[in-house]
């Protein structure tokens, strides 16, 4: 595997899904790996297939919704949206995330300057 | 319960809806593969490497609808499942303490379950009629001197509130009928003893007699052949025809469709039989039991003579009960008040009423659940008896609840949070285990209350007259049992499951693995365990009342010899043995008895000693005058001459009766000691005369003075009393036998009907009984509250004992370190086993202190069930205390011996 590439973190997938749903409206499952392909600027390696495992639990959770409809090409396409607990929830993971990245960031700093 | 059983249940799932949901996802799957597919191959790849890419970026397809289906059928069922999966492991674990939760719920559900369909059906079972709601029962009320003197039914009477009564004569009965506008048709019953022979074989029945609209009225269809009708009552002494109860159909008939028309023989009289009614249907006045046939009411003077005249004719004699359907629209008040004038208008067209007597008026009272006036006699023993039983299900719960807790699910919930379980999660899980529990424990016990729910009317029952008597297991005792099973499961598991999903996810991982000092901790479980041993004391002390009352009055001297008396009655009809015919056959009966080989002595007696009956009689002695505001009458018994011989008791002075008092010779009276002092103070009495208020008596000569002896009841001290024969009398009817014999009823029986029916073949014995089973069978509610009360005694000190033993050995078990470091530091081995000891003891004491204020407090309300004892009797608490004390000792003496057992270096290196 390409060494430039990085697994998704468990758990990071869902907020990522969360956030595309929440920032681009409804979309289907292509469209989303495409969308976190493109953001990710093929840093991420994605098995496509585990945005579906994803969706199914955001579900579960009343995170996100689901419709079907026809997609550009004219196919038959499930197209999920997110809900207002997913936008609620959205919100609070984002916080959370935000602080842990930013602890996690400080700490390695500071590490780094004590080597140094 | 392993993984194929939730696979086979997610396969179920899969048939509902999971179909669909899953070719859904594969066109999802599909769409975006192929949306992959043309991407690459629009960036240059020939197809089949566009494929292999899509494939490659998209990853396993099978192993992805196998975790979708997977994480479906978890959403709808795994969470259950997995918990109840687990629950019945963790449960098959630990089988010990499973078989003592189950068993002890099964008990005490079962117990609640049988009590409460007892309940329920004495006191809220409607009769088996279409819309009862709608039934009234009339009944008058009458203060100061009421009119009406001769009355034959129930009858409430007390200085303050006058009298109550549900009878009414049948002349008022007609022109209220004939007058009535507010209820519905008015109809008319009431049971009688009679002697009916069926095949061949005599034996009593309880009949009611009917008015010809009371089908009709109750809206009752028989269930073959047809009901009683107007038509059977033209004339009096018309309507030979009688409709049978489902159970004499089935008993006697063998259900056969043949019975209709065959004929039998009621009080000598032949009827034919016309139907049979329906299965539940009870009667009118009762839920519980039905009288064996019903016969017209016309047929009164011909199969059921009383006095001379016949009762349908006569206005002073009160004796039907009238019930009928409130019409819609009517308030009880406006027919009451409609009722009351057409009453009186009806008494003073009937009556010659005196100035000084009142006229009664009208009442109506629920007839629903039929004449429900010994309903009070029920309300305080069932109230008392679901008491119990509550407090035994509070018990069962208690230990349960303190072995969940004992059992150290504490820290494996710590665990469990540790590894990211939600406590939401785990407060399901341990509630789905209590829940479980109780299931069984339910089912179990429903099963013990259905196979136990016809034990309490079979013990309040007389042996010798076993009606069978069905208590009606229905949904709502179904509900009640399930509601109490799941408060149960709810109560238990509630505080364990609240403990356990409040623990820090630390706290108790580092204590088990550290605390070397005293646990405070462990409060809650002793909390329960305290409680437990109030309940168990509460329970104890009532169990010790009850017992004490039943030996206290097993042990009341009647006054009289009650071993080897045989008892039965003959009650010839009036129809076949006229007046003085009844008085020669009693007297050719004795005779006959008496020459049975292992009888010794024979008597006859109007009224059996501690069988609940009474006669009073006016006793003037001469010269006294009447008075209206005195109590002048006492009680009475009409005997044959061997009584005083026969039952062993006394004569203290002058004559018993003899051969020489005849009809026509002087009347003559023995009085007994009580009598004696109470109407002829300081004079010697023997010679004295009196009158009965009966003209034909004459006056009556006192010839002896015989001891006193209990009359009615056990509880009542020796009442005045005199004795009369009845040889003497013109007319005495049915007459009870008291033969004292060495035999037992059941070898006596044969030689008795033998005796009888040489004289009457259509003559039934009744009752065969001992006097002994007569005394019992007064002391029934005694019996049951004691038996009752002592099982669960029994059983709350067994739950109490497991509920000890438990708390100490897990008390001893966690404070292994510490008594490991006080034996190292040199304390003995007894002084440790003191420890544990003194803190049970502490517990005890606690408990017992609680449970005894509890107890003193509420056997104040059973006052009035006990006898010869005060709710607040000192040897009971005491004796009840030092049971308890001692049961919890002896529980906690095995933890205390291993506490003393441990190795201190063992009990240091564990941890």
């Amino acid at each position: 595997m390409n060494p430039d590439k990085s697994e998704v973190l468990q758990g990071t997938l869902d907020l990522m899904i969360l956030k595309t749903l929440h920032a681009l409206g409804p979309l289907h499952g292509f469209g989303i790996a495409r969308r976190i392909e493109q953001v990710s600027e093929d840093v991420l390696t994605l098995n496509e297939g585990t945005v579906y495992t994803s969706l199914l639990r955001l579900k579960q959770q009343g995170w996100i919704d689901s419709k079907w409809g026809t997609s550009e090409n004219n196919r038959k396409a499930r197209f999920y949206s997110i809900t207002k607990r997913g936008q609620k929830q959205l919100t609070v993971e984002t916080e959370n995330w935000e602080r842990i990245s930013g602890v996690i960031g400080r700490v390695l700093r500071l590490e780094g300057g004590k080597q140094q | 319960m392993s993984s194929p059983i939730l696979r086979a249940i997610s396969r179920v799932g899969v048939l509902f809806g999971q179909k669909k949901a899953e070719s859904e996802f594969d066109t999802e799957m599909q769409t975006h593969l192929q949306l992959l597919t043309e991407r690459f191959m629009s960036q240059g790849m020939s197809p089949e490497d566009a494929d292999a890419a899509a494939r490659r970026q998209f990853g396993n397809t099978t192993v992805l609808q196998q975790n979708h289906r997977e994480s479906r059928t978890y959403q709808s069922f795994s969470r259950g499942i997995q918990d109840v999966r687990y629950g019945l492991r963790v449960l098959a674990k630990s089988p010990g303490f499973t078989a003592i939760a189950v068993v002890s719920l099964a008990l005490a559900i079962g117990a609640n379950t049988t009590i409460f369909s007892v309940a329920k059906s004495m006191l809220y079972d409607r009769l088996a009629v279409p819309d009862a709601q709608q039934l009234r029962t009339l009944y008058w009320h009458a203060t100061g001197h009421s009119a009406v003197h001769g009355m034959w039914g129930s009858f409430d009477s007390s200085p303050e509130a006058g009298s109550r009564c549900s009878c009414f004569s049948y002349p008022v009965y007609q022109q209220l009928s004939a007058h009535n506008q507010s209820m519905q048709d008015l109809f008319a019953f009431q049971q009688d003893d009679m002697n009916a022979t069926i095949h061949g074989n005599a034996h009593r029945v309880h009949a009611e007699m009917i008015s010809g609209n009371y089908y009709s009225g109750l809206n009752v269809r028989p269930l073959l052949g047809r009901p009683i009708l107007p038509s059977d009552e033209t004339m009096n002494g018309s309507g030979a025809v009688v409709v049978i109860s489902e159970g004499i159909w089935e008993r006697d008939f063998g259900r056969s469709p043949s019975v209709l028309g065959q004929i039998i023989t009621l009080n000598q009289s032949p009827m034919t039989i016309v139907g049979v009614n329906p299965r539940g249907f009870t009667g009118a006045s009762d839920s519980q039991t039905s009288p064996d046939l019903f016969l017209p009411i016309t047929m009164q003077p011909v199969v059921a003579p009383r006095h001379d005249q016949s009762l349908l004719d006569n206005s002073n004699f009160w004796w039907v009960q009238i019930m009928g359907r409130i019409k819609p629209g009517v308030t009880d008040a406006q027919a009451e008040a409609v009722l009351s004038s057409q009453l009186q208008a009806a008494v003073h067209g009937t009556m010659q009423v005196k100035p000084t007597e009142t006229i009664p008026t009208m009442l109506l009272a629920d007839g629903s659940r039929g004449d429900h006036f010994t309903e009070n006699d029920f309300k305080k023993p069932a109230f008392v008896l679901m008491t119990l039983t509550g407090f035994v299900l509070l018990l069962a719960c208690a230990n349960i609840a303190n072995l969940m807790l004992a059992r150290g699910a504490q820290r494996e919930m710590s665990v469990r949070l540790a590894l990211g379980a939600g406590r939401l999660r785990i407060l399901r899980q341990l509630l789905t285990e209590s829940l479980l529990l109780a299931a069984m424990g339910g089912v179990v016990g429903l099963l013990l209350g259905y196979l136990g729910r016809n034990v309490i009317p079979r013990l309040l029952s007389d042996p010798w007259d076993a009606t069978p008597q069905n208590v009606h297991f229905d949904w709502l005792v179904f509900g009640f049992t399930a509601t109490v099973t799941i408060a149960t499961g709810l109560l238990f598991g509630l505080a364990p499951a609240w403990m356990a999903a409040r623990a820090e996810v630390g706290s108790s991982l580092k204590e088990s693995a550290l605390t070397v000092t005293r646990r405070r901790k462990g409060m809650g479980g002793k909390a329960i365990v305290a409680f437990q041993i109030a309940l168990s004391t509460l329970l104890v002390v009532g169990a010790g009342l009850f017992l004490r009352s039943l030996f206290a009055l097993r042990s009341v001297d009647p006054g009289f010899r009650t071993d080897h008396l045989v008892l039965f009655s003959i009650n010839p009809p009036a129809s076949r043995f006229a007046k003085g015919k009844d008085v020669q056959l009693h007297d050719r009966l004795e005779q006959d008895f008496a020459a049975i080989p292992g009888v010794q002595a024979v008597t006859s007696a109007s009224i059996v000693y501690i069988g609940n009956g009474m006669t009073n009689s006016t006793f003037l002695p001469a010269g006294e005058a009447v008075d209206r505001n005195k109590r002048q009458s006492e009680l009475f018994n009409r005997v044959g001459n061997n009584f005083f011989a026969t039952l062993g008791l006394p004569i203290i002075a002058g004559r018993p009766f003899n051969a020489q008092d005849t009809v026509t010779s002087q009347k003559v009276a023995i009085i007994n000691q009580s009598l004696a002092r109470k109407r002829f103070p300081n004079v010697n009495p023997i010679g004295k005369e009196f009158s009965t208020g009966d003209k034909a008596d004459g006056l009556v000569r006192i010839v002896g003075i015989c001891a006193d002896n209990r009359y009615a009841d056990l509880r009542d001290d020796a009442p005045a009393q005199f004795l009369m024969p009845y040889r003497q009398q013109t007319e005495v009817g049915g007459l009870n036998y008291e033969l004292r014999t060495s035999l037992q009823p059941s070898e006596l029986a044969p030689a008795l009907r033998a005796v009888v029916r040489k004289v009457d073949p259509d003559l039934p014995i009744v009752d065969i009984r001992t006097q002994q089973e007569q005394i019992d069978s007064s002391m029934q509610n005694e019996r049951v509250f004691a038996s009752l009360s002592a099982g669960f005694g029994v059983l709350a000190l067994a739950l109490a004992c497991v509920g000890i033993y438990g708390i100490m050995a897990y008390t001893v078990a966690n404070r292994r370190n510490e008594i490991g470091i006080r034996l190292a530091l040199g304390a003995q081995p007894g002084q440790v086993q003191r420890m544990v000891l003194r803190e049970s003891t502490w517990l005890a004491g606690a408990g017992i202190v609680t449970g005894v204020a509890a107890a003193l407090l509420l056997t104040r309300l059973v006052k009035s069930m006990l006898y010869g004892i005060q709710p607040y009797d000192l040897p009971t608490v005491a004796g009840g205390a030092a049971i308890l004390l001692v049961v919890v000792l002896t529980a906690s003496w095995i933890p205390a011996r291993r506490a003393a057992g441990v190795q201190p270096m063992e009990a240091l290196r564990h941890e």
